[in-house]
């Protein structure tokens, strides 16, 4: 187990290297670059900026200069937002992309698994058909849909619900929240219905069966565990998928997130801030798949040894 | 037939209107009628109304249509492409050339792809071919993994051991034997690319990333009808509801494909 | 009256009439086998009385005073938690991956309604099926364990509620041929000592003499034949009876007439396989090591071995599509150089035929462009007309009709697609035929007609065969010499009677003890 976990750690941090120099270079090879406003700056200022930031120097420099600096935790000044630095921007975008993603994933993991099992028990039958009906419309919709649905049903109609920013309480969580769960908890639903299906025609539980254990015993204690491999191995690309989902709720609902300054960054040429988020999300999904990976291992003991 | 496929039958009729509609409209899409500018649906000639500069709603529908299902088909050609050949070659030789490409595969995985993606528009210009050129190329991944978990499912059955002790070249095995073998499988996942494509693209543009006006597609028709969303429902309601039933019916033919042939 | 007793018993699944007409009884203590061909129904009869298949019994079930038939399936379900046990052909998927030995073997104590049995108690079970180190067994996931351990695991779980009968559905067919032996005598042992009694399922007639009390054969549904194990087996009153004796290869039976063997043809000299590790770890493993033999023209040359011993290994390295790391290959004196470097002459004078037969043929091709297939890549001299003759020609040769031509390989059954493969074989004319494990995945009748194929085939054609497998009975009926291997070495070679009659090795003289 721990040798998994060092191995998958191991591995991590090249990957990680080659996504950061690969992005930084990639921006880089832009044409345009972060001062280029809406007037045109005169020579002398742009080569004093330039040298304020370290532009002038060689590109692989520079790329090493950033490495060294991120090693020690400084993502380096905003370009655009100059009274920020990345890290301080980050510190005030994370924790609101976080909970969205965290409470979507959990609320998606909640509401698919108990579908899923709940169409498996009735498979076949009318239930099982609308459970899977309703799984597969829920993965087709895209959150830049729901997302402004809820929105003018929720908030601007019945005005139940904030339609804009943080604001007071929890309310203003939930239509983010659902929009971003539905895709993910429809297709938690359909693998883990699969995932029963498949295993409740295995040897195995036949053997239980032939010891005279109940219906529900059988299922929870010998079938499921085995049934969410599938859903362990979904919960990377989920969470890289949740991850990309958050840019669309923040800036359909006014949320400072970190996706919106992401995509603020990206058409703004705010190298620092982009290779910074771009990071930042790998590592974050690099971890979560190493989280995944030890589920796994819980739930086939056979996966284990790697 | 016809009601056991209906969601690809009505994909294709969908795709039939949308290129049959410019020739039967009076307008075209990008083109302003000043004088009905917001007009409600049924109003005159325009029978979904007009946006909120006076352009013919359904025009835009068509033309929306046209460009992401375009795209889509477009990037998932690539996806099909490269993954076949990338999975392919690292099941056929096998060995430490199949980790390394394997590994890639895996590395490319734990990105942020959308992120990448996004890099890629702004580094290269909002051009509909680096679209496509763009998602196909992340997209590529998954079917490069089923593709390989075919052939080395293949690589081991008797038959193409037979087949090499029959004196048939590497080359002929892969022609006659491995692609013939996994073409279902790929078909299956081609059509279920194709819907991922649709999402991504719509979520690019929807960002203002990916198609560029004038062009149009389902994507900026659902940001301009979400913008606009508290006077004119309806510009919303349209296109979201068109691009969740073209995604659905695309998932439900993708995945009974799918079933059928693993 | 008997502890369980089923009379004129009919199942259907799904409207089909699959079973008709069985009646049979089991004794406390003793053993019932039913014996047939694969699809006689004979797993469905013994575990659909159980609810355990989806088909639907009609008849008279009498478990130890309990009818089985008239109640609901709450009352089955009860059946099968306090009277009876059960243990499947699978041992390697029949436990639930993620839960511990012990888990599932506490599970199965406490099914009737047992106390929670100490860990001491559990311990001694596993003990008393023949597993060593039983306390550590207890914290073990079943992946740890091997085929046989596992299906001694089973065997535990299966009796550890005291049931009054044992279900065993082919309990020894996914086992090497020595393990076989060892697990029917502790079934044997464990019905004289707890009064059990044993429904057997196999297909195999061999392996249930000696063990059985009561014989039942099926074939299509239906009993054939029943009565006293030794009086059927001795004196059997039904042709299909018969033919399903004769057809279970046995050492004591009369020398096979075989053809005479002629000049040296085939020799290795110290081949060995070894693999790299998976992963980017170094290291290799070693598959096959030092193997020397030698095949003359018109023999054949048993390989015998357990699973793991390195025969297949061997075969693919001789048959130019496995690696050879060491050693090398000679043909008529002449070394053949290694997989892809064999020109066509060479690939002509071996060919393979394996073990699983549907799998063996691409399920996209026509049998015609299968069995042609050799031709257009090994003789590039013929014409179509030519090829299209020969295909016909060969086709005649292995039994099989001209309208097998256009047939594709799902509409084909075990034999008829192993008759296909041999085909492909020898349409090239070769030398020497590889055959891997050709007959153990068929039914005992088609595996010796195909046996019986081989023989005539080699008369014909002069053909040299290597007839790789685990049952040296099998082997026996073909082959002129054998050579014994375990653990990738050849550790015993010479004439095959000799052998059989004074092995030396001692995994030689388990593989004859076990036939």
């Amino acid at each position: 187990m721990l040798a998994l976990i060092t191995r998958r750690l191991m591995t991590a941090i090249p990957t990680l290297l080659v996504i950061i120099l690969a992005s930084f270079f990639l921006m880089r090879l832009a044409p345009g670059g972060p001062f280029d406003g809406e007037r045109p700056l005169d020579p002398e200022t742009q080569a004093a900026l330039q040298q304020a930031y370290g532009l002038d120097r060689p590109l692989w420099e520079q790329a090493w200069l950033y490495v060294l600096r991120l090693v020690q935790g400084d993502f380096g000044p905003s370009l655009v937002y100059r009274d920020f630095t990345v890290s301080e921007l980050i510190a005030q975008g994370l924790p609101i992309s976080l909970t969205l993603g965290g409470l979507a994933i959990v609320l998606a993991l909640l509401v698919g698994v108990t579908a899923g099992l709940f169409a498996a028990v009735r498979a076949g039958k009318a239930a099982d058909q609308t459970i899977m009906m309703g799984a597969t419309v829920a993965t087709a919709l895209p959150t830049f849909v729901t997302g402004p649905a809820l929105a003018l049903f929720f908030g601007l109609w019945l005005g139940l619900l904030p339609v804009s920013g943080t604001g007071e309480g929890v309310a203003w969580l939930i239509m983010p929240v659902v929009a971003l769960a539905l895709p993910v908890s429809g297709a938690i639903a359909k693998l883990t219905r699969a995932g029963l299906a498949s295993v409740l025609k295995q040897d195995h539980i036949r053997t239980a069966r032939a010891r005279g254990l109940s219906e529900t015993k059988i299922l929870f204690k010998h079938g499921l565990r085995p049934a969410l491999v599938p859903v362990a191995s979904y919960l990377g690309p989920a969470a890289a998928g949740l991850l990309t989902g958050a840019v669309v709720v923040e800036t359909v609902f006014g949320l400072p997130g970190l996706g919106r300054y992401f995509v603020q960054g990206a058409l703004n040429r705010d190298y620092p801030l982009v290779l910074g988020v771009v990071t930042l999300y790998a590592a974050l999904i690099i971890l979560f798949n190493l989280f995944a990976d030890l589920i796994y291992g819980w739930l086939d003991p056979r996966m284990r040894e790697g | 037939m016809l009601k056991r496929h209906f969601p690809i039958f009505l994909v294709l009729a969908l795709v039939m209107l949308a290129l049959l509609l410019p020739f039967l409209l009076p307008w075209s899409y990008d083109q302003i009628d000043w004088e009905a500018v917001r007009a409600p649906a049924f109003s005159g000639s325009h029978i979904f109304g007009t946006d909120e500069i006076g352009r013919d709603r359904l025009a835009r529908l068509a033309a929306g249509t046209r460009i992401t299902l375009m795209v889509a088909i477009a990037a998932a050609l690539v996806s099909l492409i490269v993954g076949i050949a990338w999975g392919a070659t690292a099941g056929w030789i096998g060995g430490r050339v199949d980790e390394a490409m394997m590994r890639i595969v895996d590395g490319l995985y734990a990105l942020p792809f959308m992120f990448i993606v996004i890099l890629l528009m702004v580094v290269f210009g909002r051009s509909i071919l680096l679209v496509f050129v763009g998602i196909g190329l992340v997209e590529w991944l998954t079917m490069a993994r089923v593709v390989r978990g075919q052939v080395i499912a293949l690589k081991q059955r008797p038959f193409i051991l037979a087949a090499e002790a029959a004196g048939t070249p590497s080359v002929a095995i892969m022609w006659r034997h491995i692609l013939p073998n996994i073409a279902g499988v790929a078909l299956a996942y081609l059509m279920l690319t194709v819907p991922q494509v649709v999402m991504v693209e719509s979520f690019l543009s929807f960002l203002g990333l990916g198609v560029q006006e004038p062009l149009t597609s389902l994507g900026i028709l659902v940001k301009e009808g979400a913008d606009d969303m508290d006077m004119t429902p309806l510009g919303l309601a349209l296109p979201g509801g068109l691009l969740v039933m073209i995604l659905v019916c695309l998932t439900i033919e993708g995945e009974r494909l799918r079933d059928r042939f693993s | 009256m008997s502890l369980y007793e089923i009379r004129n018993m009919a199942i259907e699944i799904a409207g089909d009439r699959l079973i008709e007409e069985v009646g049979l009884t089991v004794e406390a203590g003793q053993c019932t086998a039913i014996i047939g061909a694969s699809g006689s129904g004979k797993s469905l009869t013994c575990l659909t009385p159980f609810g355990l298949t989806p088909g639907a019994v009609s008849g008279s079930m009498l478990l130890d005073g309990v009818d089985l038939g008239s109640d609901g399936s709450v009352q089955i379900r009860d059946v099968r938690r306090r009277l009876a046990g059960f243990i499947f052909q699978q041992p390697l998927t029949a436990l639930t991956p993620h839960l511990a030995v012990g888990v599932q073997l506490q599970e199965a104590t406490m099914q009737a309604g047992a106390a929670r049995p100490s860990r001491l108690e559990l311990a001694r079970k596993l003990e008393r099926v023949g597993l060593s180190r039983a306390d550590e067994r207890l914290d073990q996931f079943p992946h740890r364990l091997s085929g046989g351990e596992r299906q001694r695991v089973m065997i535990a779980a299966a009796i550890a509620h005291s049931p009054k009968l044992l279900v065993a559905d082919e309990p020894t067919s996914a086992l090497d041929a020595s393990l076989r032996s060892e697990i029917m005598a502790l079934l044997d042992e464990l019905r004289a000592e707890q009064g059990l009694g044993l429904l057997l399922v196999s297909h195999d007639i061999a392996s249930i003499e000696g063990h059985a009390d009561q014989l039942v054969v099926m074939e299509k549904g239906r009993v054939v034949e029943s009565g006293a194990a030794s009086t059927v087996i001795a004196g059997p009153a039904e042709d299909y009876t018969r033919r399903l004796i004769a057809a279970a290869p046995r050492l004591q039976d009369p020398a096979p007439m075989l053809s005479r063997p002629g000049e040296p043809l085939l020799e290795t000299r110290n081949l060995g396989v070894s693999f790299d590790r998976s992963g980017w770890r170094r290291g290799k493993i070693k598959a096959l090591a030092d193997a020397s033999i030698m095949l003359h023209e018109c023999e054949s040359l048993a390989i015998v071995g357990g699973s793991g011993s390195g025969k297949s290994t061997l075969g693919r390295a001789i048959a130019g599509i496995g690696p050879v790391t060491e050693g090398e290959i000679l043909w008529e004196g002449v070394t053949l150089p290694e997989r892809r470097k064999r020109d066509l002459a060479m690939r002509r004078l071996i060919q393979p035929v394996f073990q699983d037969p549907v799998a063996s043929l691409d399920p996209h091709w026509q049998v015609r462009d299968i069995v042609s297939e050799p031709l257009h890549n090994l003789r590039p001299d013929l014409t179509p007309a030519e090829c299209a003759r020969m295909v016909r020609k060969v086709l005649s040769d292995v039994d099989l009709a001209e309208d097998f031509l256009t047939r594709v390989p799902a509409s084909l059954s075990g034999g008829q697609a192993q008759r296909v493969a041999i085909a492909r074989a020898i349409i090239a004319s070769p030398r020497l035929l590889v055959l891997d494990e050709a007959t153990s995945a068929l039914d005992p009748l088609v595996g010796a007609e195909i046996l019986k194929l081989l023989l005539r085939l080699q008369g014909e054609n002069g053909l040299s065969l290597l007839f790789i497998t685990h049952d040296i009975a099998a082997a026996r009926r073909l082959c002129h010499r054998v050579a014994v291997m375990e653990a990738g070495q050849i550790v015993e070679t010479g004439e095959m009677q000799a052998v059989i009659n004074h092995p030396r090795h001692p995994a030689t003289q388990k593989l004859i003890a076990a036939s």
